[in-house]
């Protein structure tokens, strides 16, 4: 083979490459700008929250489903009692607090002992979802409707089987325990299984992002917006994903998550599907996956929505470090679930879920990456071989930005005019430019982030890195 | 297309984004600046009309508040204001003309504007607004629009009778849910004689065991025998939804057949019942909750301990105490 030909079947290769890449850049661009205009076909048609619910709640508390809110618990001595409190403020007509002490080494046990006057109380579980051990069970002297399961560690999945298994309300409400829900949260939640004629199995709420806001006594004081520039970038993707990508496909009936940090349940259904998955890192996603699927196979007529106002607050790495490992976890779980439900994919016994949920996960979280990648390696190779001129990739490159940065200002618009949760015009300007410079570098890191999520999916592996909190009310 | 084609036409877009984004902070900006001359605004309006409703002279209203104002302080005041105080302002309200907009709004083509409408409609509760909540009741060709001004003519004691309701939001046409209970507990201290006879009529069970958990709303103890009837009904729902009852009118006489339902054949009822001894704070229920803990549905047993733990904390009396103890 001479020169000439392997430099013609280098060019085509790169050519091949650099057209493949193009259409799945396209594809990912495309989907994300129609889930844009549905979310905002979506925001503008909707009615908005009033007080006429609240009202209606009072006056017939009994008819609000009771609810279980189940908060996972490792290693929180510090700030579990105020979590605790604040969830036993929320607004509701009757709803249970049960924090699982997820094993932990600190002496989160003994802070929620002493914070609430609890005894040791022979609660029987009703169904055993977790592979540890229970050790014991507490309830309040002081609030009856607070308890506490210690039992061995496993992870969050266990430890939130253990708590689903030990509810006795129809609806529970699956929290990390360091998140802050905005206390009409619960409210807003139940509020669908009002209207419901038995079909709706599961809600999720919006996911916000806590770093630079006020927090006091487990509650949100103040909102606001952190200087650091890894938080800023966060609450961009969290607004994109939450009140484009998740309203979009609520509507359309094909919301494939509900995030771990705020969902709420039919607890006959987690119970049906045996809770949690103990062997996946990514168990929110795969949980709300093999719901569909066990209800699809069923052929049962159901309903997962997903409420914009439902807001709960919860804290993000504040550094690169802290991303590395959530990313890398988020990519690896993504895959897990993937592969385990590989039969539903383009499945139409699965419906609209086989059909375009499913390939959306794919096209998101198993095709985009590596694709991203290899364009950012064919197009200066393909400078290099004169495939491109060198005006057009930057061309290219404007377009792509440009369209990235379009997709997030769209969701910063649907932002500030429903939900407004930006505390002033210099914090929506701080998220404006987080939103451009997130092009240049940060979305490059998360890409890396996704690789290694890869890696550790191919290699099967099960360790679970813990994301670093700075925690709080720090200073800086 | 050329690479200067899509330059250009990329900087067109990006000056019409940063343009729109501009936008967005400007109008931020100008709100966060509004805001301390809105909430003085405010304060003086409150202060204006208060002096009003007090029937005092009031000579420095100037005449440049907006109406989106006054009905922002109207709206805050008339949740401190009671029976003719409240009355006096809702008048002074619809004299300002400051309705006129939310009328308009109610024919919106928008169905949520028109929802946004209701609530503001509801608020007021005058004459005038229940009038229209019932034509919007009556005749908006949204499900969900009729099903708010409902609520809203629930709110304001101005709900028309069961039948109607029922027609109008075609109740018995699909499978009831949890606001069509509530619709009817709402109708029960009206229409209480209107649904005892809708018994009368062929519906269903379910349907049936509705209008039994209204009737227990109803305040009436005039209902005790249909209750009680029901109680006795071969469909577990109806003798369920008649415990619901029960415990909701609190009355003394229903205790003999309460107790009885402790031994019901089926689980859900029995859990009912255990629940109904707990509302109404039987002590004679003691024995029978305390065999029903060992009851072979798991839900009997919880309840029934749940129903002993109420009675024992949140009834308690010496007798209570020693049959727990």
């Amino acid at each position: 083979m001479s020169f000439a030909d392997l430099q013609l079947a280098a060019t085509n290769t790169i050519l091949f490459l650099a057209f493949g890449c193009f259409l799945v850049v396209a594809a990912r661009n495309g989907v994300s700008l129609l889930q844009l205009i549905i979310a905002s076909w979506v925001f503008a048609t909707r009615t908005k929250p009033g007080r006429s619910s609240a009202e209606l709640w009072q006056r017939y508390s009994d008819l609000a489903l009771p609810v279980t809110v189940i908060a996972p618990a490792f290693n929180e001595e510090l700030s579990i009692v105020e979590s605790v409190k604040a969830l036993l403020a929320l607004e509701y007509p009757h709803h249970e607090v049960i924090v699982v002490n997820d094993g932990s080494k600190d002496d989160t046990l003994g802070a929620l002992i002493c914070g609430f006057d609890m005894e040791s109380y022979d609660r029987p579980q009703i169904a055993v979802l977790q592979k540890t051990e229970i050790r014991g069970a507490w309830r309040s002297r002081r609030y009856p409707n607070l308890f506490v399961i210690d039992k061995e560690n496993g992870r969050k999945a266990d430890a939130a089987n253990a708590g689903i298994g030990f509810a006795r309300t129809p609806l529970v409400c699956v929290i990390d325990a360091d998140s802050i829900i905005e206390t009409d949260g619960l409210l807003r939640a139940a509020e669908p299984y009002m209207h419901d004629d038995g079909r709706l199995v599961a809600v999720g709420g919006t996911i916000r992002i806590a770093n630079g806001c006020e927090i006091e006594g487990g509650a949100l004081r103040k909102i606001g917006v952190d200087k650091k520039l890894v938080p800023r970038f966060q609450i961009v993707e969290y607004l994109r994903a939450f009140l484009s990508n998740r309203v979009a496909n609520a509507h359309t009936n094909t919301l494939m998550l509900i995030s771990g940090a705020f969902g709420m349940f039919r607890r006959d259904v987690l119970l049906e599907i045996g809770g949690y998955r103990h062997d996946t890192v990514g168990e929110d996603l795969e949980l709300v996956v093999r719901i569909h699927r066990h209800m699809r196979e069923q052929k049962r007529d159901y309903a997962i929505k997903f409420v914009p106002d439902i807001v709960c607050w919860t804290e993000a790495p504040a550094n690169l470090a802290g991303l590395k490992g959530q990313r890398s976890r988020w990519q690896q779980g993504a895959l897990e679930t993937l592969q385990r439900h590989r039969r539903m994919i383009f499945n139409p016994r699965y419906g609209r879920i086989g059909l375009i949920g499913i390939p959306q996960l794919i096209l998101e979280d198993v095709i985009g990456p590596p694709a991203e990648v290899i364009g950012y390696l064919v197009v200066p190779a393909a400078i290099v071989f004169g495939i491109l001129d060198p005006m057009m990739a930057l061309a290219f490159l404007g377009v792509t930005v440009l369209f990235g940065t379009g997709l997030s200002f769209g969701s910063l618009v649907l932002e500030e005019i429903q939900l407004r949760r930006t505390a002033s015009a210099r914090d929506l300007y701080r998220i404006g430019e987080a939103a451009l410079l997130e092009n240049f570098g940060f979305r490059q890191m998360n890409l890396i982030y996704r690789l290694r999520g890869i890696r550790s999916f191919l290699r099967s592996e099960t360790k679970w890195e813990a994301v670093p909190r700075v925690g709080f009310n720090q200073p800086g | 297309m050329g690479a200067i084609v899509v330059f250009l036409i990329s900087a067109i877009v990006a000056l019409t984004m940063l343009a729109a984004f501009g936008i967005l902070l400007f109008r931020r900006w100008y709100q966060e600046r509004r805001r301390h001359a809105d909430r003085d605004k405010l304060g003086a309006i409150t202060r204006s009309y208060m002096r009003r409703v007090a029937g005092q002279l009031d000579e420095d209203a100037p005449p440049n508040w907006s109406d989106q104002l006054r009905l922002e302080a109207v709206s805050h005041i008339h949740l401190l204001l009671r029976g003719g105080e409240r009355n006096r302002l809702m008048q002074m309200a619809e004299l300002d003309g400051l309705l006129r907009a939310t009328l308009r709004q109610s024919r919106s083509w928008r169905s949520a504007r028109r929802i946004d409408a209701i609530r503001l409609l509801q608020q007021f509760g005058s004459e005038a607004c229940i009038a229209r909540l019932r034509e919007i009741f009556a005749r908006d060709p949204n499900k969900a629009v009729r099903l708010e001004a409902a609520f809203a003519l629930a709110a304001v004691h101005a709900l028309p009778p069961p039948r109607e309701t029922i027609r109008i939001l075609g109740m018995f046409e699909r499978r009831t849910n949890r606001l069509d209970r509530a619709l009817f507990r709402a109708s029960a201290p009206h229409y209480t004689e209107q649904l005892a006879l809708l018994l009368q009529d062929r519906i269903s069970y379910e349907q049936r065991a509705l209008i039994i958990d209204a009737l227990g709303w109803s305040g009436s103890a005039d209902v005790l025998p249909l209750i009680e009837r029901a109680s006795r009904e071969d469909n577990a729902e109806l003798r369920s939804s008649a415990l619901q009852a029960a415990a909701k009118l609190g009355l003394p006489s229903v205790e003999p057949w309460v107790i009885e339902r402790l031994q019901d054949p089926v689980a859900f009822v029995r859990v009912q019942a255990a629940n109904c001894c707990a509302s109404l704070g039987l002590r004679s229920a003691i024995p029978h909750l305390h065999s029903l803990l060992d009851d072979d549905d798991l839900w009997v047993g919880l309840r029934a301990e749940h129903a002993l733990d109420v009675l024992k904390y949140q009834w308690p009396n010496f007798e209570a105490k020693g049959l727990l103890a």
